[in-house]
């Protein structure tokens, strides 16, 4: 590519030996430009920017620095000596910090004199950095202290403050690596930082990660689609005329056919209410949402990463609390701050695509179905574990699943990742909840895991379960949900049928 | 800090209140005592054992938080005390006065075992140093043949200079001093910090977190060493061989009283210099009402639990084991 | 890496598993060998008599730690409740032991309460409420050391001390609550959530298990065992002071330790600290039998606690270790 400025080639990594996390990506940024680097969870972007800036070392592939060969960067710190810094997504902040503390991080070295810092130095930088880029905040308060969006906006500073003081020539331009930058910011943060950012493309590049696919869409020049671990699709939007639509498929791979309504598979869904939602509120998360849960019913929440949606389903399954509204489960009103084994009590299980956070990875798959369901497994009256109840329950379930394990005594911990995800399925299929939260459910999961997993979904909402489904893949949505609310910035922008979210996704 | 007026102290002495409450209680102790106990707790005597008490508490405890800041632990301090002064005794015949360099140098290479060894092979750093400060005392009684072994030689370090202000006080002062130096006003201290408040954030920033964690542990080592130099003699002029738990908490709960929170990221030398105070002034001041040590150590106890529950509050959702 | 992690899982699994057998058997052998009345009717009396008080504590402990958590207030409570017996055994008589395992549990639900409810981190939780026993036991006891007499006192320590088929009943006490024990973490529900509760708090949760509630119930069983450990020392040993239990703390931590129960909490459980607890306490004949001084034998133990701490931590679970 001409005229590059950076250029990776053939990068691939993998962890563990088992996950491949990139496969072979060729990305390019140019000179002054905002390039997108878009893709599904585990898509590989975060990896691919660790690499980036050092955090990470690849496996395979080489690095371009304006046409010439150099080695990846080291660490951080070798990354900002070339130009590169980055935004992290999360954990990026070290709230004990002082904002100058933070903003200086890593550069002490400029300011320390006898082994002593010059911390009023330090904060005479700091101010003006922050003034820079229209930051309100004393730089004396502690990261902590700061709202979100203020904290991303000094994470941005502190990004591009690194570059200049490890490489104050102006020869070098900038590239800062945003990952995912705006889901703590309010719409005017939004429009501020954007205005900045192209204010600043004069004098550097950027690489946009993100999900958002309007902004990215409005901001970016060219746009690198990423789908679990390599490069799928490769637009430039100042050349090419490229809608949302063609960047959804590329990012979630799937053909448009495939969004059709099948209500036969689907089942009946009765009219008895077993959850109701009113008015729930959660400040800078989620407002007003209501909705009723029928028996048998599957309703999906969908939307855009920081819309809210993930932040409800979690505030259902009791891992959050919610500041007004309220919750009625089987006609009793449910406490804000209940915590999820009250849910479970009342007939909510929840769910998660995140392999590990619920699975009791060092424990046999019998173990892992029969601790929701003890009571079914114990001698008569006893409070004893029969283990041949156990062993029967879980073969059951392996077989109906048809999930590959050497036995049902096999550790959790040597299954691959669908039939871990399966297990976990399992294991609510057994328990036979009144209501179940999905969220994220077939992440990172083969094709055949995923059809199984939709298979039980489906079998269980026959069987008369309910449903809240929460998921990046449309194609899910329209498998599994009887009707589907499209979530926006915290509301409920519209509530759609199948048919019409099929429409929508496919045009 | 100019103070050109009254209008100037004030919110500087207020703000200090907020982010430090220790200090009410510690007045309010003060004034307890001197009101309940006068005639006892208000002679130059008792101020005297304050400080001394004072002195012990920090000097033991100023290492271990500067790990405590960064998220671990450090109990190697009282092994230290007691193998060093074994060696000590073992090395006063051969070396004569420089054997006191014992102290400095044993703490600085446990400090270096304690750090690299848990950076390496990852074993948290509670069982570790307590596993150390088992096996400390466990050489330190057979390298002494079961019996406390005193060393007269050092006896001048702590003669009384000035009457009534222990001279142990004096020579604390500056090694407190450099500890807040290092914490607040270097490069390292700033490390320690991030590395305490959020280790992954810092590693991503670029920070070199396993040489930090382990110049942690020297540091710790090295200043519990320079401080037994005074403390040795402060103590008695001889360590113990038998390892006693009680003599390992006091210090603890200096740093847990004065604001150090064990999950670490704030804190620091400054406040665990407030909690000893506090915790000798507490002491000093029950003893002289109640004169049961036991009775005194139990309400102590609690004082320390609900210093801790109070200062968890914040904490609610997370698990800490 | 993935193969060298589930080998390096393997090992670990392996050593946790089959070391302490082997080390089981190489002491036996080896103190045998080097003094032949190791093993002889007297040796063993003296390996059993030795195994059965710290076996019920470490039983107690056991289960604390599977749930990763720690407890300091064992052996406190254990003197305590020995010296509540020897004190009040003349007014009471046998119903003193009921009162007194009350008691423990309620120490035991204290500390429950203050890790579950308050969130202090359980090392200082237990540490504060072993201070508040042995403030208690100062109280009562002071300096003085108290040898039971009298009927009641005679049927009590009847209880332990009776022999049957040449070992005294304290060794059958020992290993029915180790039955019993083992019982409980591998085939109840209660045993179920303490596995999972260290293995996977959040997963826990999400299983419904009311995690504050059972960590209560699980600090108030060590409690008890404790408390039972107590009782049983006083009707085997007939006397005792504040100096009872002096030198358990580290032996006792190390016998869990070394059974292959991991401090992270989640694997291991009574039936392996059995082996642990012989172990220890065997090897402590062995070295006494030698000759060997106290100390020695302290840093052997603090080695040893080390090294199966090294061992057993799952380090797949934890990527920041403080």
């Amino acid at each position: 590519m001409d005229g590059s400025l950076l250029e990776v080639k053939g990068v691939s990594k993998t962890f563990d030996g088992v996950v491949h996390a990139l496969d072979d990506v060729t990305i390019a940024v140019r000179q002054n430009e905002i390039v997108g680097v878009v893709g599904e969870n585990g898509a590989g972007k975060s990896t691919l920017m660790k690499i980036l800036v050092g955090v990470y070392a690849p496996d395979k592939g080489e690095l371009y620095y304006r046409g010439r060969k150099v080695p990846f960067p080291k660490n951080p710190k070798e990354a900002a000596e070339r130009g590169i810094s980055i935004v992290y997504q999360e954990k990026g902040v070290i709230p004990h910090l002082q904002v100058y503390q933070f903003l200086l991080l890593g550069h002490e070295d400029k300011y320390v004199k006898l082994s002593r810092l010059q911390i009023d130095k330090m904060k005479k930088d700091a101010r003006e950095i922050l003034e820079e880029f229209h930051v309100k905040c004393d730089v004396e308060n502690f990261m902590y202290e700061l709202p979100l969006s203020t904290q991303k906006m000094v994470e941005i500073a502190r990004a591009i403050l690194s570059v200049r003081l490890e490489h104050g020539d102006d020869d070098v331009t900038s590239i800062i690596i945003l990952d995912e930058p705006t889901a703590p910011l309010t719409i005017e943060e939004r429009r501020g930082l954007f205005s900045d950012i192209l204010e600043m493309k004069k004098n550097a590049s950027f690489i946009f990660v993100s999900h958002i696919i309007p902004e990215v869409m409005e901001f970016t020049d060219r746009v690198h689609v990423l789908r679990d671990g390599k490069l799928v699709a490769h637009y430039d939007l100042s050349k090419e005329k490229i809608t949302e639509e063609d960047l959804f498929r590329a990012i979630v791979g799937r053909e448009s056919s495939e969004y059709i309504y099948k209500p036969e598979v689907k089942g009946v869904v009765s009219e008895e209410v077993v959850l109701t939602v009113k008015d729930l509120t959660k400040n800078g998360c989620y407002y007003d949402i209501s909705f009723d849960l029928r028996k048998g019913e599957c309703i999906g929440i969908f939307g855009p990463a920081g819309s809210g949606k993930s932040e409800i389903i979690k505030t259902i399954a009791g891992l959050m609390s919610f500041e007004g509204g309220g919750l009625i489960v089987r006609g009793q009103k449910v406490k804000a701050d209940e915590l999820p084994h009250f849910r479970l009590g009342r007939g909510i299980g929840y769910f998660s695509g995140e392999i590990g956070k619920e699975l009791f990875l060092n424990w046999p798959i019998t173990k892992n179905i029969s601790i929701v369901s003890i009571e079914k497994i114990l001698l008569r009256m006893l409070p004893v574990i029969s283990f041949n109840a156990e062993r029967k329950m879980a073969e059951k379930i392996v077989k109906r699943l048809r999930i590959s394990a050497p036995s049902v005594n096999t550790d959790c911990y040597s299954l691959s990742g669908g039939s871990k995800q399966k297990v976990s399925v399992g294991k609510w299929l057994e328990r036979n909840p009144d209501i179940l939260l999905l969220e994220d459910p077939t992440i990172g999961i083969d094709v055949g895991a995923r059809e199984d997993i939709y298979e039980t979904a489906l079998e269980m909402k026959k069987s008369g379960i309910s449903m809240i489904l929460v998921s990046d893949d449309p194609k899910e949505y329209s498998m599994l949900c009887d009707k589907i609310m499209f979530i926006k910035d915290g509301r409920i922008q519209k509530v759609l049928s199948p048919e019409e979210f099929g429409k929508v996704m496919a045009a | 800090m100019k103070i050109l007026g009254s209008n100037k102290i004030t919110p500087v002495i207020i703000q200090t209140l907020k982010t430090h409450p220790l200090i009410i209680a510690l007045i309010a102790f003060v004034v307890m005592f001197s009101v309940l106990i006068p005639a006892r707790f208000l002679t130059p005597l008792n101020f005297s054992s304050i400080l001394r008490l004072f002195v012990t508490y920090t000097l033991f405890a100023l290492g271990p938080t500067i790990v405590v800041v960064i998220g671990s632990l450090d109990l190697s301090y009282v092994g230290i005390w007691m193998l060093g002064g074994v060696l000590l005794w073992l090395l006063m015949p051969i070396l004569g006065m420089l054997s006191i360099l014992v102290y400095p140098l044993l703490g600085l290479a446990t400090g270096l075992l304690i750090g690299v060894i848990q950076v390496k092979v990852k074993i948290p750093s509670f069982i570790l140093t307590l596993s150390l400060l088992v096996t400390f005392a466990g050489l330190a009684a057979w390298l002494a043949g079961g019996v406390s072994r005193p060393v007269r030689e050092y006896a001048f370090i702590t003669a009384p200079l000035i009457p009534h202000l222990p001279t142990a006080f004096l020579w604390s002062i500056p090694i407190i001093i450099a500890a807040v130096f290092i914490m607040k006003r270097t490069r390292i201290g700033t490390y320690l910090y991030a590395i305490g408040s959020n280790e992954e954030g810092a590693g991503l920033a670029g920070i070199n977190v396993d040489k930090y964690k382990i110049l942690a542990f020297t540091l710790s080592g090295l200043l519990t060493g320079i401080g037994l130099i005074i403390l040795f003699q402060h103590l008695g002029g001889s360590a113990p061989v038998e390892l006693k738990l009680g003599n390992l908490v006091w210090p603890l709960a200096a740093i847990v009283l004065g604001g150090t929170p064990l999950v670490g990221g704030s804190g620091g030398p400054h406040r665990t210099a407030l909690g000893a105070l506090t915790l000798a002034v507490a002491t000093q001041g029950l003893y002289l009402m109640i004169l049961l040590p036991e009775v005194v150590a139990l309400l102590l106890g609690l004082l320390l639990v609900a210093a801790i529950v109070i200062g968890t509050r914040g904490l609610k959702g997370v698990t800490i084991t | 890496m993935a193969r060298q992690l589930l080998s390096q899982e393997r090992l670990r699994r392996n050593v946790t598993t089959v070391g302490p057998m082997v080390a089981v058997i190489a002491i036996i052998a080896g103190f045998q060998a080097i003094n032949p009345r190791f093993l002889s009717y007297h040796g063993i009396v003296a390996l059993v008599n030795n195994m059965s008080i710290y076996l019920i504590a470490a039983c107690g402990l056991t289960f604390v730690i599977m749930t990763g958590s720690f407890d300091f207030s064992v052996v406190s409570i254990l003197r305590l409740a020995a010296l509540l017996c020897a004190l009040n055994i003349e007014r009471f008589g046998l119903l003193v032991i009921p009162l007194v395992l009350l008691i423990s549990v309620g120490f035991g639900f204290i500390n429950g309460l203050l890790v579950a409810k308050f969130n202090v981190p359980s090392f200082m939780a237990t540490l504060g409420v072993s201070f508040a026993v042995d403030g208690v036991g100062l109280y009562l006891v002071g300096r003085r050391l108290f040898i039971m007499g009298g009927e009641r006192a005679e049927t009590f320590m009847a209880l332990a001390t009776t022999r049957i088929a040449g070992l005294p009943s304290v060794f059958y006490w020992a290993m029915a609550i180790w039955i019993i024990s083992t019982f409980i973490a591998l085939c109840t529900p209660f045993g179920r959530r303490t596995y999972a509760l260290g293995g996977n708090p959040i997963g826990a949760r999400l299983s419904g298990i009311n995690v504050e509630r059972h960590r209560i119930y699980v600090f108030m069983l060590s409690g008890f065992l404790s408390g039972l450990a107590g009782v049983l020392f006083m009707a085997w040993q007939g006397g005792g002071s504040m100096e009872i239990g002096k030198h358990m703390p580290v032996p006792l931590f190390a016998s869990v330790v070394a059974g292959g129960t991991a401090l992270t909490g989640g694997v291991g459980g009574p039936h392996r600290t059995l082996l642990g607890v012989m172990i220890i306490t065997w090897s402590e004949v062995g070295m006494m039998m030698l000759a060997l001084p106290y100390y020695i034998i302290m840093v052997f133990f603090g080695l040893i606690a080390i090294g199966m701490s090294i061992a057993t931590i799952d380090r797949r679970r934890i990527k920041i270790i403080k």
